[in-house]
């Protein structure tokens, strides 16, 4: 189903069927293309953007289905997809990605209008290599490592049960209240909302889970509180004592510097 | 021969420069004189070097693209090695046809060459483009090379994740161009700094050796011989390694460095 662009410019969107037939991801969005075309007679829009729900899409898979649209004169722009490495191979063939609530679906409304810390968790499994970027509405949790080179952007919280190398940015959508969190912090660069740091310099001590989280306005690492509050942000009733009690870690520590 | 028993192994390493060619000649030799019959596939055509480091550039008349398009037998394109019968090659294509090869055509050719080798080796070309999405489509397995430098391990690392993201498993690491007193005197990234990013099992570690110059400019790569050179050595390891052998992997910046060791080992290499 191919759904007409609301303002002239922005991608028409099409929504995928649920995967469970023969047909592959690529047959079916050409089939859609096809369809309508003949249903109103007007040409399909040059920019596409993709909701591929549940469906699982490979580099291959996805790189295919650039080139069909290409030779047809369309130009696949994004992928809303429910399916986090489906996210990552968006991103690697050079495809803005998103996962969508349903009401997104429905409405097919700007990610950056959603309620930040509204979403559930977004788990990936697996290192995150150079080039790779994982982006999330909600809080991201890597199992693995985040390697120099790769991206992990969440519209709230960054949680690495691994090394973070790479640039982590948590509050993307301007939450000042997401943290980014590793069992190693050793970033090329930390985001935080609208803050930027470059990694420290001298490495913290090891053995301690880490946090970044910002304080007035600058980034600041800390130990990371033993207990996580994952639904309940700092700020949420009854929580309040968190963040001082992060701050009480503080005055030893070495900060990022603020990038000028 | 059959076709499931053979190995089809890419040599990767998205950076250029850091020993991908050297490896698969020297690989092919070490693997052909150990007993396995085995093919060297250029897959890096548009550069083609595999040829000239075999020393088989002037007995190329056909390649690959030929027989996908029927005008010759597989076994005409084949080059046999002169002094290593065990060892074929076979250049996927002409360097002025860049742009006729596609995924399936790899795959077709891997496949039918692998019906009469047990070792397939596909030289990947350097870069993440076209030409090694190519190499790759032919590949089950992969050995990604690099050297102690960020900028090589950087590139690897996102080649690993591409091989991942394909399906191409097992992924192993040779780390190439060592000097041991560079990474000793930590100037150098050290073998666990790079497996630490990286985190790949270490196929082989080799060293610096200015005899791998020569022996490009010759054409006749270092395992051909019996010149003893640390990377020959290096390099048949990595062969018996990679048929399953135990071969003990030794950390040359942790090697002892007194003069009493360097005297042992200076008297190894006269003696035996």
């Amino acid at each position: 189903m191919v759904l007409r662009p609301q303002w002239p410019g922005a991608p028409a969107w099409l929504l995928l069927p649920l995967p469970g037939g023969e047909a592959t991801a690529a047959e079916l969005v050409e089939r859609a293309v096809d369809a309508a075309h003949l249903l109103d007679g007007a040409p399909v829009p040059a920019n596409l953007a993709l909701v591929a729900g549940e469906w699982q899409l490979g580099v291959r898979a996805l790189r295919a289905l650039v080139d069909r649209l290409a030779a047809r004169g369309i130009r696949l722009t994004a992928l809303w997809s429910a399916d986090p490495r489906s996210r990552v191979a968006a991103a690697a063939v050079g495809l803005q990605s998103y996962s969508p609530g349903p009401e997104d679906l429905a409405s097919g409304r700007e990610a950056s209008h959603r309620e930040p810390g509204s979403q559930e968790l977004c788990l990936q499994r697996g290192t995150l290599r150079s080039g790779d970027h994982l982006e999330a509405e909600g809080s991201v949790l890597v199992l693995g490592d985040v390697n120099p080179g790769a991206r992990v952007s969440a519209g709230g919280h960054v949680l690495v049960w691994g090394r973070l190398r790479g640039i982590a940015h948590a509050g993307c959508h301007g939450d000042a209240r997401a943290r980014i969190v590793a069992l190693q912090l050793r970033p090329l660069q930390l985001r935080i909302a609208g803050a930027v740091a470059r990694g420290p310099d001298d490495s913290p001590a090891a053995g301690m889970a880490e946090q970044a989280s910002l304080v007035d306005g600058t980034i600041r690492l800390d130990p990371a509180p033993p207990i996580w509050p994952l639904e309940r942000t700092p700020d949420s009733p009854g929580h309040s004592g968190l963040e001082p009690a992060g701050r009480g870690f503080g005055p030893n520590l070495p900060r990022p510097q603020a990038q000028p | 021969m059959t076709a499931q028993s053979s190995r089809f192994i890419l040599i990767c390493s998205g950076k250029g420069g850091v020993g991908k060619t050297t490896l698969t000649a020297n690989l092919g030799i070490a693997l052909a004189r150990l007993g396995a019959t085995t093919a060297v596939l250029d897959a890096d055509f548009g550069l083609r070097n595999l040829d000239l480091l075999l020393g088989l550039e002037n007995r190329i008349v056909y390649t690959a693209q030929e027989v996908l398009a029927g005008s010759c037998r597989l076994e005409q394109a084949l080059v046999k090695h002169k002094q290593e019968p065990n060892l074929a090659l076979l250049p996927a294509g002409n360097p002025r046809m860049l742009e006729w090869l596609k995924p399936e055509d790899m795959r077709q050719i891997a496949t039918m060459v692998g019906e009469q080798f047990e070792y397939v080796l596909i030289d990947a070309p350097a870069g993440i483009e076209g030409g090694f999405r190519n190499a790759m489509a032919a590949a089950t397995e992969a050995i990604v090379v690099t050297t102690p430098e960020v900028s090589a391990v950087r590139d690897a690392d996102r080649v690993i994740g591409l091989l991942n993201s394909e399906g191409v498993k097992p992924i192993q690491l040779v780390l190439n161009r060592v000097r041991p007193k560079m990474m000793a005197s930590q100037e150098m990234l050290a073998v666990d700094d790079v497996t630490d990013i990286l985190a790949l099992p270490l196929l082989g570690l080799v060293q610096e050796d200015e005899q791998v110059i020569v022996s490009t400019n010759r054409g006749e790569p270092l395992t051909l011989g019996d010149s003893g050179s640390p990377a020959a050595r290096a390099y048949t390891n990595v062969a018996r390694r990679l048929r399953g052998e135990a071969v003990p992997l030794i950390d040359p910046s942790k090697e002892r460095q007194g003069l009493r060791a360097r005297i042992g080992r200076l008297m190894q290499t006269k003696i035996f």
